[in-house]
Formats: structure tokens, C-alpha cells, sequence
């Protein structure tokens, strides 16, 4: 028994589901599902299809480069069975996955974390600029609590006078 | 990838054992509509079924042969599958070849458009509908195959076949 991986969206195929294309030049695609094989059919290329892994991959959405990945390379070769590497390894299995898991889900909040800044610099920029939509000036310079503080930078005087003048 | 598409039979194959006679030679027909959307629909969701009388398949051996058509499906009354053998009558063939055109011919189903179950579960389809020529003992004509076989072959006994292949998919 061995699982495979889907030649489109990259998932492991289970015994029992799937279909195996073979084409006249001896090259095997297998499908976890109907749907991978009607994109296939439809000669769609998985690299440029949003929800298959080869494309999550290309474009930097999922991590790409992991040891946790060497693990999971096909070997060709067949290994003589060894019960006590077979019992190590299933030990291991787990393990490793969850490493591999919460490696990847790193990498989303990683790459996630970024638009969040981007997205709160955002909203107290606005919330600056806008405010008079909700409230009138009036009333803001009256009542000093609904305003942000205003953020004060210190700008260090000798430096400004070290620096040569741009003619 | 070749241009699969532009070489199928119309859908609706079930028909065939129907209108066998009508049907001599009906390898590649590409049909043209207008509306190319509707019709590629169709045309992805194609319906496979069984190597039956009048199927054109190919001959993937070098007894000479080029085209067999099934006259005949061996122990089913629906038709062929992979693996199976098949009685055939050699529509076209090379011209200095072990048979000739219009011979009558036994062969083994080598590639099959229609999936096969297999017992782990899964299923295996190929792109195209190949024979390998036989005799009735089951013993193949040609000294050489061309293209995937199935290991389905080697539980249906054409184990000769299978040293042949170059690639047992």
C-alpha cells in the first residue's frame, strides 16, 4: 500500500479513492478526485489553478523550503524490513507531521502579520484624518479624550546643525 | 500533451452495438458545432464504455496489423474490458505484415479508454484502445509491444505479453 499524491492538487490519495491516468507515453497521473481529473481533462495547469498546493507553492503562500519536507521524498529503492527502524519510524511519523504543521501554519501568520500592520497604520490614519465626519471640530477641541494622542517624535537638535548645508 | 481531444468518437457510444454495420472504420471524427462552450462540456464528460462490436482499436505489436475491429467480445455480453480478448476483423495493415487486411484475428484488450477497478480499490484508465494480436492459445502474433500495459494481464494469464511490454503501468 503506498499513498500518493494527486498529480493536480497535490493531496494524498487514500487507498480505494482516485483514479490513475495512464498516457501512451508510459506516464502515470493520478487524481484524488473527480474534480482533479475534469481540470485535468480540461487541460487546465494546476500552477495556475488558486486552490491546488503547486500553486500556493509557486507564489509564496505555503512554505516551499523545509527539512521536514526530506522526510516525505520518494525513495526508490526498496528497504530490507527492519522491525526496529519499521517501529522507530512509525513512532517518528506523528511527530514529524506536527512539526511540519505547525511549521507551515507559522509561515501563514507570518505572511499574514504584515497586511495586518499595514491594515492598523491604516485605520489610525484615517480615524486622524476623517474624524471630523463623526464629530465636529468643535466639540473634539473641547473634550480632549476623543482624540488619539498625538504620537511626539524627538528630533535631535545637534545632529541637524552637524550636517552640511546642500547648496 | 498531444490534442486528445480533436480525435474522439461522438458521445453516445452505447449506440455502436446497435448500428455496428453501419459504422465500418469509424476511427477519429471531430465534430464542429458552433456553440464551442456547450460542446466542450459534452465533450470532457465523455462516457466511456466496453470494447464492443464495431470498436476501432489500435494494434500496438508488429504483426502488421495497424486497425482491428471488434467483431466480437469474449465472455461478456456487454463487451470487453481491459484485459480481456476479443475476436477482431483487421481493417487496415502494413503490407508486408504476418496478417492481412480482412483477416479475423483473436486479441488481448492491452489499453482501455474505460476504467478498470482494480482489487485495492482504485481504477485505472488509459488514453487510448489498443489489442495485441493472439493466437487462440493465447500466444501473441507480433515479437514486440509498443506503449503502457496493465498489470491486469498477468492475472488473466497473458503472462507472454507482459515480458514483451516495455512498461507495465
Amino acid at each position: 500500500m503506498r499513498l500518493e499524491k494527486c498529480w493536480f492538487c497535490s493531496s494524498t490519495i487514500y487507498p480505494g479513492h482516485g483514479i490513475q491516468f495512464v498516457r501512451n507515453d508510459a506516464k502515470i497521473f493520478r487524481f484524488c478526485r473527480s474534480k482533479c481529473h475534469k481540470n485535468f481533462k480540461m487541460k487546465r495547469n494546476p500552477r495556475k489553478v488558486k486552490w491546488t498546493k503547486a500553486y500556493r507553492r509557486l507564489h509564496g503562500k505555503d512554505m516551499t523550503q523545509d527539512s521536514t519536507f526530506e522526510f516525505e521524498r520518494k525513495r526508490n529503492r526498496p528497504q530490507r524490513y527492519d522491525r526496529i527502524n519499521t517501529e522507530k519510524v512509525l513512532q517518528a511519523i506523528p511527530k514529524i507531521s506536527k512539526v511540519k504543521a505547525t511549521r507551515e501554519k507559522d509561515h501563514i501568520t507570518r505572511r499574514l502579520t504584515v497586511g495586518k500592520v499595514n491594515r492598523r497604520k491604516e485605520d489610525r490614519r484615517e480615524l486622524e484624518q476623517s474624524i471630523s465626519l463623526v464629530k465636529a471640530p468643535s466639540v473634539l477641541k473641547e473634550d480632549a479624550t476623543l482624540t488619539l494622542p498625538k504620537q511626539k517624535v524627538t528630533v535631535s537638535y545637534a545632529q541637524t546643525e552637524n550636517t552640511p548645508m546642500e547648496e | 500533451m498531444a490534442a486528445r481531444f480533436l480525435s474522439k468518437s461522438p458521445s453516445g457510444r452505447s449506440l455502436l452495438g446497435a448500428l455496428g454495420t453501419s459504422l465500418l472504420g469509424v476511427g477519429s471524427v471531430a465534430r464542429e458545432t458552433t456553440s464551442k462552450h456547450a460542446y466542450s462540456d459534452i465533450l470532457f464528460q465523455q462516457q466511456r464504455t466496453f470494447v464492443q462490436m464495431g470498436t476501432n482499436l489500435k494494434v500496438v505489436d508488429n504483426s502488421g496489423a495497424k486497425r482491428v475491429m471488434c467483431i466480437q467480445a469474449l465472455k461478456s455480453k456487454k463487451g470487453a474490458k481491459l484485459g480481456e480478448v476479443i475476436i477482431g476483423s483487421v481493417k487496415e495493415a502494413q503490407p508486408r505484415g504476418k496478417v492481412k487486411k480482412g483477416d479475423v484475428v483473436y486479441g488481448v484488450v492491452v489499453r482501455a479508454a474505460m476504467q478498470r477497478g482494480r482489487c485495492d480499490g482504485s481504477h485505472v484508465r488509459f488514453d487510448d484502445n489498443a489489442v495485441v494480436l493472439v493466437n487462440k492459445q493465447g500466444e501473441p502474433i507480433g515479437t514486440r509491444v509498443f506503449g503502457p500495459v496493465p498489470h491486469e494481464l498477468r492475472k488473466k494469464k497473458h503472462v507472454k505479453i507482459l515480458a514483451l511490454a516495455e512498461h507495465i503501468a
